[in-house]
């Protein structure tokens, strides 16, 4: 594998990681995903071209292409780029780092607060693949939200890894909402993590709506004492979609709070495992970590698993997990279709409830509604194949 | 008029855990009539919510034998949805709780379930009755906005059930034990509510197994079931009588060898 033409316009020391992830990428493991093989999945074809982003500047804060950053924040970029998610922690990690071709870097001041939430549409294009990295940099006691909407055009087979790094620095407070809507013929790679420092506190919100094969690694590092994290993912499967979630919280400080809630809702002959690990490390004391991973299944050819996994290396904390895989609640139902609704349709009220949390926190109507459209359609999608097979 | 008659009505469990099945229902016969209010009354265990959930169509209730018929058609056959939509309306003992889908939304989608595509109720035209019957039943706007019955006390749901009949406006209402765990107040609001519904396109067969909900809602029609069968039907003054001798009177009154829950 070579980098071709990616370096052109690109600082040395970005090359430099470039070069010296190129020559990890074959030695080092895939990421590991209990329960879940993908080993002989076609995840690292390299790429050839940059793919530029064009956002217009606002005043208070930055936010641009990753390789322009590169150039005029340097410092910024080098400093953060790669210190959440190392680029020799595992292949596909070292695949990103030597062949990302499409980037964004928000970098938001200490004590800057933006009200209104920033909006990233990435739209992958499905003739190359994407490999796209989005960095973001919440200076101290800043304030803001951010969104981001991942599609794809096109039909052909290809391949996306996606990588999202946040740097919550001291009670600096983030709304990272991800709506991911990637093709059917998209295989795909996510690996998101945030690092959180002292009393910062960073409200995940994910809509993982992919239409091709998933691997998802959703991280937080809760570093600093009094951090924060509440990491709420949805997911509906579909077809024969293939899709393994690791949702991970890591207490390193003390009186940390970190607690998950993933919602998956499996149709046709879709399998969906989602792994929620909880993470306590000595001398996190007052930590707490609690968990619900909760699988409904829409058709009985489909699977899904729900595990809680907690490694707990510290006394003095609050931990607790709760799992369930099973199918749509049979008194609801009833209830709901002894007032004249149809099955199908009180079918999708009884889902969204249950998928309720995480919509309810998604902090922008628009995207909001959007989510639950997408939703709407790949339920009604997956109860008309359900009927008919 | 409409009609909703049961005949010779069998019907059987399954115990989900032994599959032993029993008959509960053994023989009911019942005709009722828009414009009428029944009262089924009956001891415990006698077969009173088996018979509701029946008509309602409730999956774990298998009819044996006999038939139930809307309007002169059998319903037997129909799923749940299709009941309701066709005029029966079931206010429930334990209404489900159903997260993330408002109540409004939820009364909105009930009516609209029943009307034509193309002529879905007005948001105005919603509202407005929507408003006319929230101040009947003494509730607030909040309660609308809330979660359907999610969180809601027991007096709550009750109120909540009697929302949706006056909003669905059904046939045939079959009100479960609307007055179990309901203090005196909320009992005079639930049956305000049932007897604004009162007139020819209406008829409600109400469950109970106290007289007291009868002083409120007078029945035209009081029926006795003991041990699966209707075993008396008199007018609203047999409710009064049970009040007094006891269900264990009437049945040794009619000779019947029936073992009451609480003997």
């Amino acid at each position: 594998m070579t980098l071709e033409n990616l370096t052109i316009n690109e600082p040395d020391w970005f090359v430099q990681k470039r070069l010296t992830a190129l020559g990890l990428a074959d030695k080092l493991p895939l990421p590991t995903m209990q329960r879940f093989d993908f080993h002989n999945w076609q995840l690292t074809p390299p790429t050839r071209t940059i793919i530029k982003t064009n956002i217009a500047s606002p005043d208070n804060y930055i936010l641009m292409d990753l390789f322009d950053a590169s150039n005029e924040y340097p410092d910024l970029v080098q400093k953060y780029l790669y210190s959440i998610i190392k680029a020799d922690e595992n292949k596909l990690m070292a695949y990103h780092a030597a062949f990302v071709n499409h980037g964004v870097f928000l970098y938001v001041p200490k004590n800057t607060v933006i009200e209104k939430p920033i909006e990233l549409e990435l739209q992958q294009d499905s003739s190359q693949p994407f490999v796209s990295h989005v960095l973001v940099v919440a200076g101290e006691n800043s304030k803001f939200s951010l969104i981001q909407k991942t599609t794809t055009k096109g039909n052909q087979a290809s391949v996306a890894n996606c990588v999202v790094e946040i740097k919550a620095l001291t009670n600096s407070e983030i709304k990272y909402a991800a709506v991911d809507e990637l093709g059917q013929n998209v295989t795909s790679y996510l690996s998101r993590r945030a690092d959180v420092d002292r009393d910062a506190y960073v409200d995940w919100s994910i809509g993982l709506m992919n239409e091709g094969n998933t691997v998802a690694d959703f991280d937080t590092d809760l570093k600093g004492t009094g951090a924060h994290s509440e990491i709420k993912v949805v997911d509906i499967t579909a077809g024969k979609q293939l899709e393994g979630v690791n949702t991970r919280v890591t207490n390193y400080g003390k009186k940390t709070i970190g607690n998950i809630n993933q919602r998956g809702v499996i149709t046709d002959h879709s399998r969906l495992i989602f792994n929620g690990i909880g993470h306590i490390i000595k001398g996190a004391s007052g930590a707490n970590a609690e968990q619900q991973n909760r699988v409904l299944m829409m058709s009985s050819h489909a699977h899904g698993d729900a595990n809680p996994i907690l490694l707990i290396d510290e006394n003095d904390v609050l931990a607790g997990h709760a799992a369930s895989v099973g199918q749509v609640d049979q008194n609801q139902l009833y209830y709901l279709m002894s007032r004249g609704l149809d099955k199908k349709t009180a079918q999708r009220m009884v889902i969204r409830g249950f998928l309720g949390d995480v919509l309810v926190s998604i902090p922008s109507k628009a995207i909001r509604e959007q989510l639950v459209q997408t939703i709407e359609r790949k339920l009604a999608n997956g109860q008309e194949i359900s009927e008919n097979s | 008029m409409a009609t909703l008659e049961v005949k010779n009505l069998h019907v059987e469990v399954e115990d989900e855990e032994t599959k032993n099945k029993k008959e509960i229902l053994k023989g009911v016969n019942l005709l009722m009539k828009t414009g009428e209010i029944h009262a089924i009354m009956g001891p415990n265990g006698t077969g009173k919510s088996t018979l509701s959930q029946t008509i309602m169509g409730q999956k774990n209730y298998h009819v044996t034998n006999g038939d139930i018929l809307l309007n002169g058609e059998s319903i037997l056959d129909m799923p749940v949805d299709q009941r309701a939509r066709k005029g029966l309306f079931l206010a429930m003992q334990y209404p489900a709780e159903i997260q993330g889908v408002t109540n409004a939304e939820f009364l909105r989608a009930a009516i609209n379930a029943r009307r034509p595509a193309d002529d879905k109720i007005s948001v105005m035209d919603f509202l407005k009755e929507l408003d006319k019957n929230l101040e009947l039943l003494d509730m607030s706007q909040a309660m609308t906005e809330r979660y359907l019955n999610e969180g809601f006390s027991g007096g709550e749901k009750k109120r909540n059930e009697i929302l949706q009949l006056l909003m669905i406006k059904p046939s045939f209402a079959l009100l479960d034990e609307i007055d179990s765990g309901l203090d005196i107040d909320a009992l005079k609001v639930v049956s305000k509510g049932v007897n604004s519904m009162r007139g020819d396109n209406f008829g409600a067969l109400i469950i109970t197994h106290y007289q007291r909900l009868l002083n409120y809602i007078k029945p035209d029609v009081v029926h006795v079931m003991m041990d699966g069968k209707i075993v008396k039907t008199g007018s609203a003054d047999l409710a009064q009588k049970l009040e007094n001798e006891g269900y264990a009177g009437l049945r040794d009154e009619l000779g019947l060898k029936v073992n009451l829950v609480d003997d």
